[in-house]
């Protein structure tokens, strides 16, 4: 029966090239262990909330002391999952700039301002005063997904307080601040700083499959004959990987326009931050190339990294953030490692929040340490493993 | 005393515990054509990876012109053009791009790579394909424009790994007379299976087995002095078959006479032995002063080819 004998040759074939057929086996279920790790072992996510707690307790007629800031606080701290888990993961502020910031860096989700008359006006609704109703202020990026889970959480939070302690409806107003420009985005404007990073990200496949090419071809081995140096190739062949990638982004840029796509912040930024980018994957298509042998192969395997630099630095969708170490005011988490992880927040600032260079700079410091870092481990493991004099030479004697 | 050009001494490449190639030396020299040959896996491309500066040896070193290849300037090594026995070839540029492409590599200037790589073409008979597309190319000029990639820039010594492979008689003749051309102003490398082809080219040849020089020498010494010699083949007429005892005993006078192996089968006497060509008058003379008739005398010299099997066997190897 020939569909079987085509069968058992694609087995054999398949067999003797175990590294990649374990690499497409391997993939998605090594991303449901990852997602698993990342969304916590529970299913359960703690939605940052800043608080910054201006409140000033009273003395009730009876004599006992009225902190209503303070338990609106450990309301919103009592929230949690039915396992036990808190819901939200809140942190007071001292300042609004500080708050704003961290908000930027979607290290939080939601700002919750509680104003200093907080306690008086509540006193005074209870004692029958309707018109003592106060505030409390929720500020957040709105195209952040995650802010309109924890300000609705919040809001639940506070309001049933609230409504508790005067046994009267809705006692508190509740005001929403955009952070930025944030509430004038289109949920389409949302997905364009993603959209960058991926025109970029996408760059991998070239970058591996360039050099491969010369590999395959056996015309890397002639160019070693030649006096060029590792540097001239791999820089020549990087220059225009480079310039694929700007062109990219510039394309990726100009239908978004056509479609609408408008940017808060300056355009040149946006553009500076996907160059860098796009060196580290550059590097990573090199590291990529040297475990290939074939540009078929190259393209599998390119698929790996892939998989990470899209799904796990935000470019897709947005993944929850556990924070590992805090440095400078900056939280870092593994996907920091990722350059794009950064791209991606620094993008967002830009298009969405208006941000300027000096607003980047720790995004944009970072990207680019880890840019050279992958470009340079790229570099240096192909002139290692496809340029050494004794690399490509098996033993055919 | 011809000028040496490239040297190898004592050099040596192992994989393992296999022994590529085994404390090779030798001497190649200014504007000869230099056979390397060797059955399958004996050593020649490691030998002549390591000559161009591709692998590096374990033990030994390659001088050019008293320079080591390793580790030396790059202008040392820029001497030598390399054509690999596969046509390596960027398929999306054209033929004079790629001889352009090249040339820029090994420093010589856009307008002289031009010229060079047009009057390449020319003398490839690839000029009215200069601008074609390299994928877009036959077999037969996919590897001429390889020849040309090897000389661009000028190189004085040109190494050749099989460069008759793949090509048609014509595309042989043209290589070939091309080849021989070059060894007015150029030292030929070459390493071929094609035992024709190194005896028509070549001014000497080297034979290596299990990565071990066997001999060194010009083909025609190689064939005066090593293997069972020349093959002459009498054929008898009329009564004076070989079965006739004028016959029988005539052939351990002639194997005596003439230090040759003699065998008979139906109508045909054998001989193999060196210089039956120059001895032929004699043989003959013999022949007809012992009364034996002959309608027909064949004559095939030693070849290269009987050297060859004669010093590295009939064993097939891989």
């Amino acid at each position: 029966m020939r569909l079987w004998q085509v069968f058992i040759k694609s087995v054999r074939e398949q067999k003797r090239d175990l590294w990649v057929i374990c690499l497409s086996l391997v993939f998605a279920p090594l991303f449901v262990f990852i997602y698993y790790v990342m969304t916590g072992s529970t299913g359960t996510t703690s939605y940052g909330v800043l608080v910054i707690n201006q409140d000033a307790p009273v003395t009730l007629a009876n004599g006992t002391i009225l902190a209503a800031g303070e338990d609106v606080v450990a309301g919103l701290r009592d929230l949690s999952y039915q396992n036990g888990s808190p819901l939200l993961k809140v942190t007071l502020v001292e300042n609004r700039e500080v708050a704003d910031q961290k908000l930027r860096n979607r290290a939080a989700a939601a700002l919750v301002i509680i104003p200093a008359d907080f306690s008086t006006k509540l006193a005074a609704f209870r004692s029958g005063d309707i018109s003592a109703s106060t505030d409390l202020t929720f500020i957040g990026d709105l195209t952040n997904p995650y802010y309109t889970v924890a300000a609705v959480m919040a809001m639940t939070a506070a309001d049933a307080y609230s409504q508790a302690f005067t046994d009267a409806p809705r006692p508190v107003e509740l005001v929403e601040i955009p952070l930025g420009a944030s509430a004038a985005r289109s949920e389409f404007e949302n997905y364009v700083p993603g959209l960058f990073v991926m025109a970029v990200v996408l760059m991998i496949f070239q970058a591996a499959m360039t050099p491969m090419r010369d590999i395959e071809s056996g015309a890397l081995r002639r160019l070693r004959l030649t006096p060029l140096t590792s540097f001239d190739y791999l820089g020549g062949t990087s220059l225009w990987l480079g310039l694929v990638s700007v062109g990219a982004v510039l394309l990726t840029f100009a239908t978004a326009v056509g479609f609408g796509f408008r940017s808060q912040g300056p355009i040149w930024l946006a553009f500076l931050v996907v160059a860098i980018t796009s060196l580290s994957i550059i590097g990573i298509g090199l590291i990529v190339a040297c475990f290939s042998k074939t540009i078929s192969q190259a393209f599998v395997i390119a698929n790996f990294p892939l998989g990470f630099l899209m799904f796990l630095t935000g470019a897709a969708f947005p993944l929850p953030r556990y924070t590992l170490f805090t440095l400078f005011g900056h939280s870092f988490a593994l996907p920091d490692l990722l350059p794009p992880t950064h791209a991606v927040v620094a993008l967002n600032k830009i298009f969405t929040l208006g941000a300027g260079l000096k607003d980047v700079v720790f995004e944009l410091t970072a990207l680019t340490l880890l840019s050279v870092l992958y470009f340079s481990i790229g570099v240096w493991l192909f002139q290692k493993m496809q340029m050494r004099a004794d690399r490509t030479q098996t033993c055919n004697r | 005393m011809p000028t040496t050009v490239l040297q190898t001494e004592h050099l040596t490449k192992r994989y393992g515990s296999l022994i590529a190639v085994d404390d090779l030396s030798l001497e190649i020299h200014e504007g000869e054509i230099f056979g390397f040959l060797g059955p399958n896996g004996a050593g020649k491309t490691t030998s002549i990876s390591m000559m161009c500066g591709l692998l590096r040896p374990d033990a030994g070193r390659v001088l050019i012109h008293g320079q080591s290849i390793h580790g030396g300037a790059p202008a040392v090594r820029a001497r030598v053009g390399v054509c690999p026995q596969e046509a390596v070839l960027w398929e999306k540029l054209t033929g004079l791009e790629q001889l352009e492409y090249i040339g820029s590599l090994y420093g010589v200037l856009p307008r002289i790579a031009r010229q060079r790589g047009r009057a390449l073409l020319e003398a490839l008979g690839l000029s009215a394909k200069s601008n074609e597309l390299a994928g877009k190319l036959s077999g037969g000029m996919k590897r001429r424009l390889n020849l040309a990639l090897a000389l661009v820039h000028d190189p004085e010594i040109l190494v050749l790994d099989e460069p008759e492979a793949g090509l048609d008689p014509q595309g042989r003749v043209l290589v070939r007379e091309y080849i021989r051309s070059l060894a007015r102003c150029k030292t030929v490398i070459l390493t071929t299976h094609n035992m024709d082809e190194a005896e028509r080219l070549a001014d000497r040849v080297a034979i290596i087995d299990h990565g071990r020089l066997l001999v060194v020498d010009t083909p025609e010494d190689l064939m005066r002095t090593v293997g069972e010699g020349d093959v002459l083949e009498v054929e008898f007429s009329g009564d004076a078959s070989p079965g006739s005892s004028s016959i029988s005993s005539l052939v351990p006078a002639i194997a005596a006479r003439f230090f040759a192996s003699v065998s008979t089968v139906n109508h045909t006497l054998t001989l193999r032995g060196r210089g039956l060509i120059e001895r032929l008058p004699e043989l003959l003379q013999a022949l007809r002063e012992a009364d034996v008739r002959t309608s027909d005398v064949r004559l095939r010299a030693n070849s290269l080819e009987d050297v060859f099997l004669s010093l590295t066997g009939r064993r097939l190897r891989e």
